[in-house]
Parts: C-alpha cells; sequence; structure tokens
C-alpha cells in the first residue's frame, strides 16, 4: 500500500465500552483517509461518537471500560495499534497533537503557561531550557499572544478562554506535528473568538502543512474550512462527501437536518427547524437504518425498520448510508424488495 | 544565566505565594507558625543552651573548649542542617528578586542540591573525623574548688544526662529553674534537649506516611477499579485497627531506639494521605489538562507526579501538619508508659510521667512544664494546619 499521500487511514474501526448496563457500541466501523495538508472535519450531534474515534487515532481510549474491538488505524504508513506504548508516546505529541473543547480546564492550574509551552517543545525536542523558551515565546507570538515574554509567565487562571486556547494551539503546534485533532475548539468560546481561532487554525495549517481532523457540531464552521467532510449519527458514519459537494446537495436526511437547522442570512428571521427527538444511547440503538425513528422523510419502506444501511459509494468521492438516496441500492436489490413488499416509493435526488 | 532575548519583566504571582498572603492574614497561625520556629532555634542549639560543660575555661593557666570539643556527630551536623537551611531559605528569597523566573524552578533545584549535598557530605565528614569523647569531669567542682578558672558556662548550666543526687527532686528554684527529677537533673535543661527529641519524631514520622500515602493514594485514584477495590480495603483494615493500640504492640516487639518509634508512627498513619490523595486523584485523573498532558505523550510517571499531584496535594500538606502534632503526641504518650526512647534521653512524655513518683507524692513541676510544653507544642501545629487549611481552601474551589 502507499501511504505517500494519506496520513491517517482508519479502516473499520469499532469502539466498545464495557459498562454495568452492558456493551455499548460507540464507533461502529467507521472509516475514512485523511490527507497531508487536509482539513477533514467530522460532524454530528453531542454523543454520536466522533471525539471517540479522534481519541482512537491517539490511542487514548480509557482502557478499561472502552476497547477497540475492530479496525486498523495507520498514521504515517505505521499501524498505531501494533506499537508499544513507548513508542505511541513518541508520536502522541510530536507527530499527532489534540487541542480540547474547554480551554478552561485544559491547562495545568498549577504551572505558568510558558513552562507548559516549555515542556511540550523540551518533551519531543533535543532543545536547552533557554531555547525552549525563546522558542515557546515564539510559538505563543505566532498563535497571536501579543506580548508573548510577559504572558508566558502567567498563570492559565489570568487568562481569557480565547487567550488558553491560543496557548493549547501553541502547544499542540510546537512540535510541528503531522496531525491537529481539534476537539470541537470553539465550542466553549465567545462567537468573537470563534472565528479567530478557527482563521488561527487555517493558517497554521497552510503554514506548516498540517492536517487538521476537526471534530464539530457546527456545520458553518465545516463549510469554510474543512475539505473533506464525514458526518457521524450513532455511532457510524451516514455521509462522507467533499466539503463543497456536501454544503451543495446533502443526501442524507440527517445531513439535510442538520444543514436546515443553521439559521439563514438569506431569509427572514423565524424559528429554527430543528431535528426532533435526540441521538438514540448506545446501549439503546434502534432496529434498522438508526435515524429512521427521527427521520424527516417518515418513509415506509420496511428496509429503514428492520436493515441497517452501510455506507456506499454513489457518485465518485460521494458515500452515503441510506436506503431511500436515488442511486444507493442496486438494481437487484430494487426489484427483490419490490418482490417482497410490492412497494414502491420516490428517492431522494440528489438536488434540493 | 539571564536571557537577553526574552526579558521578562512582569510574571504572575505563584500558587505558594498566595497561600502565603492568606496564612499570613490569620495572626493566630502566625503567632504559632513562630513559636515553631523558635522551637527549631532551640532544638539546634539545645547543647549551646543547656550544658554543664562550660564554653571556655582555663585549667592551670591552659585554655580549653570543653563544650566544642565535647559536642558529637550529630549535633555539629544538626547545626549545619540548620545553617544550610538558613541559607537556603535567604536564597529562595533572592532569588525572587534576581533570578529570571524562567529559570526560577532550575536555579532552584540545583542550590537544593547543593544544600542537601553539603549536608550529606557534611553529616558523613564529621561521622568520620568527629570522635566520640566522653567527657567526665565535673567542670562545676572544679570551678568551686579553684582548679579551674574564668569559666564560661551555658546559660542553663547543666546537662540532660547529668545527674546528682543531692539535689533529687527539688521544686523550681533560682539553680533550677524548672525544679529537678528525681535523678536530680535539671528538669529545664532535659525539656530544651527533648525538643529536639519531639521535633524530629514529627517530622520523620509524618514524611515517612506522607511519602506512603502519596504514592498509595496516587495508585489507587488514578488507576482506581480493581486496583482500589483491593487497595481500600487493606487501607480500611488499617484503619479499623486503632493506632495506638496497634504501635503499642509493634513497640513491644522492637527495641525501644528513637528511630523504630519514627517508623512505627510514619507506617501506621498513612491512611488519611492516602485517602487524600485518592480522592483528589480521581478528580484530577477526568479533568482535561491530564487528558492534554496524555494527549502530548507524557509518560506515566510525570503525568502523576507532576501534573497530578501539584494539584491534590493540598490537604495532604495540611493534614501533616496535623500529622505532626499527632506523631509528636503520641510520642509522648508512648514515653509516658514507658514504651518510648530509653531514660537517658530526654523525652517530654517520659519526663511528664515522673510527676508521680512512686511513693504516690505528685511533683507538681514534673508534670506541669513538659505538659505545657507538650500542649503549646501540638496546639502550634494545629493552629499552623488550621491556618494553611483556610488559606489554601478557596483556593482549590477556584481552580477545580
Amino acid at each position: 500500500m502507499s501511504f505517500n499521500d494519506k496520513l491517517v487511514t482508519i479502516q473499520g474501526l469499532s469502539v466498545e465500552f464495557y459498562t454495568e448496563e452492558g456493551i455499548a457500541r460507540v464507533v461502529q466501523d467507521v472509516s475514512f483517509n485523511i490527507e497531508r495538508g487536509q482539513c477533514y472535519a467530522l460532524v454530528g450531534e453531542s454523543g454520536c461518537g466522533k471525539s471517540v474515534t479522534a481519541l482512537s487515532i491517539m490511542r487514548l481510549i480509557p482502557d478499561p471500560p472502552g476497547r477497540v474491538t475492530a479496525g486498523t488505524v495507520y498514521f504515517n504508513g505505521r499501524d498505531i495499534y501494533k506499537l508499544s506504548e513507548k513508542q505511541m508516546r513518541r508520536i502522541r505529541g510530536k507527530e499527532v497533537s489534540m487541542i480540547f473543547q474547554e480551554p478552561m480546564t485544559s491547562l495545568n492550574p498549577v504551572y505558568t503557561v510558558g513552562d507548559q509551552v516549555v515542556e511540550a517543545i523540551m518533551l519531543h525536542q533535543k532543545k536547552s531550557y533557554d531555547q525552549a523558551w525563546v522558542d515557546a515565546a515564539e510559538m505563543l507570538r505566532k498563535v497571536g499572544i501579543a506580548d508573548p515574554e510577559q504572558r508566558a509567565g502567567e498563570y492559565p487562571h489570568q487568562m481569557s478562554g480565547g487567550m488558553r486556547q491560543r496557548v493549547m494551539i501553541a502547544m499542540a503546534m510546537s512540535c510541528r506535528p503531522d496531525l491537529l485533532i481539534a476537539d470541537e475548539p470553539t465550542t466553549a468560546l465567545d462567537v468573537t473568538t470563534q472565528a479567530q481561532i478557527l482563521d488561527l487554525l487555517d493558517s497554521v495549517k497552510d503554514q506548516t502543512n498540517t492536517s487538521i481532523l476537526l471534530i464539530t457540531h457546527d456545520l458553518g464552521v465545516v463549510a469554510e474550512r474543512a475539505d473533506k467532510v464525514a458526518v457521524m449519527y450513532a455511532s457510524r458514519i451516514v455521509e462522507k462527501a467533499d466539503s463543497d459537494d456536501l454544503f451543495a446537495e446533502p443526501l442524507h436526511p440527517y445531513t439535510r437536518g442538520l444543514l436546515d437547522s443553521l439559521p439563514k442570512l438569506s431569509q427572514r428571521p423565524k424559528r429554527l427547524v430543528t431535528i426532533p427527538g435526540m441521538v438514540p444511547e448506545p446501549l439503546s440503538f434502534p432496529s434498522g437504518c438508526k435515524f429512521h425513528p427521527r427521520c424527516p422523510l417518515g418513509s415506509d419502506d420496511e428496509r429503514c425498520k428492520s436493515c441497517e444501511p452501510m455506507l456506499r459509494e454513489i457518485n465518485p468521492g460521494r458515500e452515503v448510508a441510506c436506503w431511500l438516496v436515488k442511486g444507493y441500492e442496486s438494481e437487484q436489490e430494487r426489484k427483490e424488495y419490490e418482490r417482497k413488499y410490492g412497494k414502491n416509493h420516490e428517492r431522494i435526488s440528489a438536488q434540493r | 544565566m539571564p536571557n537577553k532575548q526574552t526579558p521578562k519583566s512582569q510574571w504572575g504571582i505563584s500558587y505558594g505565594e498566595l497561600v502565603w498572603r492568606e496564612f499570613v492574614k490569620n495572626r493566630l497561625s502566625v503567632i504559632a507558625g513562630m513559636f515553631i520556629i523558635f522551637l527549631f532555634i532551640v532544638a539546634i542549639f539545645a547543647p549551646f543552651i543547656a550544658n554543664d560543660k562550660p564554653y571556655v575555661v582555663e585549667i592551670e593557666g591552659q585554655r580549653y573548649f570543653p563544650l566544642f570539643r565535647h559536642l558529637g556527630a550529630i549535633d555539629y551536623g544538626v547545626l549545619l542542617a540548620g545553617v544550610v537551611a538558613v541559607v537556603q531559605l535567604i536564597l529562595i528569597r533572592r532569588n525572587k528578586k534576581r533570578v529570571d523566573p524562567s529559570e526560577r524552578g532550575e536555579v532552584l533545584l540545583k542550590q537544593i542540591m547543593i544544600s542537601a549535598g553539603v549536608i550529606v557530605v557534611g553529616l558523613v565528614l564529621l561521622y568520620l573525623f568527629v570522635p566520640r569523647r566522653l567527657d567526665a569531669t565535673n567542670y562545676h567542682a572544679m570551678v568551686e574548688s579553684g582548679r579551674a578558672e574564668n569559666a564560661v558556662f551555658a546559660p542553663i548550666p547543666y546537662g540532660y544526662a547529668r545527674t546528682n543526687l543531692s539535689v533529687r527532686e527539688q521544686p523550681p528554684s533560682r539553680r533550677h529553674l524548672l525544679g529537678t527529677d528525681d535523678v536530680g537533673s535539671d528538669v529545664l535543661a532535659r525539656l530544651i534537649h527533648g525538643s529536639r527529641i519531639s521535633l524530629s519524631v514529627g517530622f520523620v514520622a509524618v514524611g515517612i506516611s506522607v511519602v506512603i500515602g502519596v504514592v498509595i493514594g496516587a495508585v489507587l485514584g488514578y488507576f482506581g477499579g480493581r486496583v482500589d477495590f483491593v487497595g481500600m480495603r487493606f487501607i480500611e483494615i488499617m484503619m479499623a485497627i486503632p493506632q495506638f493500640f496497634l504501635i503499642i504492640t509493634v513497640v513491644a516487639f522492637f527495641p525501644r531506639s528513637l528511630l523504630n518509634i519514627m517508623i512505627i508512627i510514619g507506617i501506621t498513619s498513612w491512611t488519611m494521605d492516602a485517602r487524600f490523595i485518592r480522592a483528589e486523584f480521581f478528580k484530577l485523573r477526568e479533568q482535561d489538562f491530564v487528558q492534554a498532558a496524555h494527549a502530548q505523550g507524557i509518560g506515566l510517571r510525570s503525568i502523576l507526579f507532576r501534573h497530578m499531584l501539584p494539584n491534590g496535594v493540598a490537604p495532604v500538606l495540611v493534614n501533616a501538619t496535623f500529622g505532626i502534632a499527632g506523631a509528636i503526641f503520641i510520642e509522648a504518650a508512648l514515653s509516658f508508659l514507658g514504651f518510648g526512647v530509653a531514660p537517658p534521653t530526654p523525652s517530654w512524655g517520659q519526663m511528664l510521667s515522673l510527676g508521680v513518683t512512686t511513693t504516690g507524692r505528685f511533683l507538681w513541676w514534673l508534670s506541669v512544664f513538659p505538659g505545657l510544653a507538650i500542649f503549646f507544642t501540638v496546639l502550634a501545629y494545629n493552629l499552623v494546619g488550621e491556618g494553611l487549611r483556610d488559606a489554601i481552601d478557596p483556593k482549590l474551589r477556584k481552580a477545580a
């Protein structure tokens, strides 16, 4: 296999959590590739398995209770689940790093932010303490912290949320990783700060050719910045496409629901559209398509209730998992279904 | 080595400074702290304050320094450690003004290493080169008989082990400010030397218990699950046994040396520390910065003890001050019951037990003065502990 341009290859990843109530299949059969210098977005509501997918790339699923039960994760051509813990530690922070949702608690409150950036630098690079401080100040300046020499000596509680997230980015980028995982990096921030942080991520990506795995529930964030998008719903990827294509013509009814939920500047303000219901709990997933109880199409297709659709490529570069999408079912399946149930119904066309 | 490229002018104050500022607001705790410092000074200089050997004496025209010749390696070692500690404290204050904060940690580490090195090397040298000299000369008698002249005695001219049966069981007088005990030793001299025992028991015992408690608590709290279940049952078993009776039982089997008593108190009182640290680590391991530390590829030991421990150590430090008070109390109680250090060694608890004689007389000065010493020392540690707890508490809430 060639991994020249593929930085991360995830194939058939499944993660289970063993709880007292039962086995929660949090991630099922997730596959995607991230290329170098690409911004890949993983979109979905809370609790659909996005963060767990991201953590499994760093091999940070807490075990117990969690366990990766199937699938492989190739990073830079190595199967990371075959590496020793020591080798893995060398990858974490150096080749993959991560920024978290809550900048308020992601920094250690007892050390100055400068100390923490310096630690990140010295952990993976052979640098003198003095040199690491110079680099740390430089890194902090790069992420837009004015007067970094002074602010490096401050403690996290002396900084605002946006500032702390900048520090987190500085720490994450200090070793010029190949992949930066950003787990909802802007959710906890003010709207005005959100855009700044996202622009910052964009610019560091361009400067260092770092790939970004952007995890978010905000499709608005994705639209401008991601190259590719995977939409997750209840532990599975339900749609995967180039960002432009996805926004031009969303196929899966869930993706459509997410897009419809965004307020639109072109319309008079009215009540926002919502997708009724909640993401099902991993312990009580519905049968068939996991989205069918909430599906706005309300189709009477029997397969929706009984048979879970798998992700299929219906056009080059477009993958979706929905029985109702035109071109999803094979000719043979269509005939079989019609013979069995004698029903026929509309298929969703790509155009809205 | 100041860094020219990154001049750092104004720096935030550290967590330690924040706690210190809160602490000094509490008058009573500060007074108690000063009392403890005073006790330390007394303990360090005990042989210079109370000694039956004169500093200087002239015998047959020749000048001698019996007190200094008589001191053992430990006395000089304690003195050396005290001096180094004071120098270190001065250096820390100086660091704050002179040394660039980015290097402060490094410089401090270097200084502490050097200080520790000086103490260790000093102790080894002292052990090798300071001979044990037994000097049974009665200088008081020599002065009185006129054989020795120009003697300069310590402020309290009695040693803790000096017996003088002619003045036994005397109430406080001008010669013996706090009276004498059943073998005619000066109570004040013994009290002063006894402070060394009490303070070292407190520190060493608590040091042992904190180290054991922190390591066990950290492991239980971080790993949780089955490890925690087994560990907690063990701790509960330990806690179910009354500590004092356990200690008495253990003491009965081992030689009655000071070190044994310290170790025994240490290894029976770590359960609270372990429980505190465990509870803190349960809370901390879910925190994002621990997750972030993992994501940076930091090793487990570093995460446990460098990143998590400083965030969870505050309750243990507070508990340690109470623990010191407790250890002093336990040592006094053991000595009172006759399980403590052997008699010539002065211990407050053992002195206390002499208050009631075998013939049933009550010698109040033998009970009151050691009793007050124990009372004030334990009280001071408790007050300092309380002050620390109050100083740390709101900070903990802010950090969480």
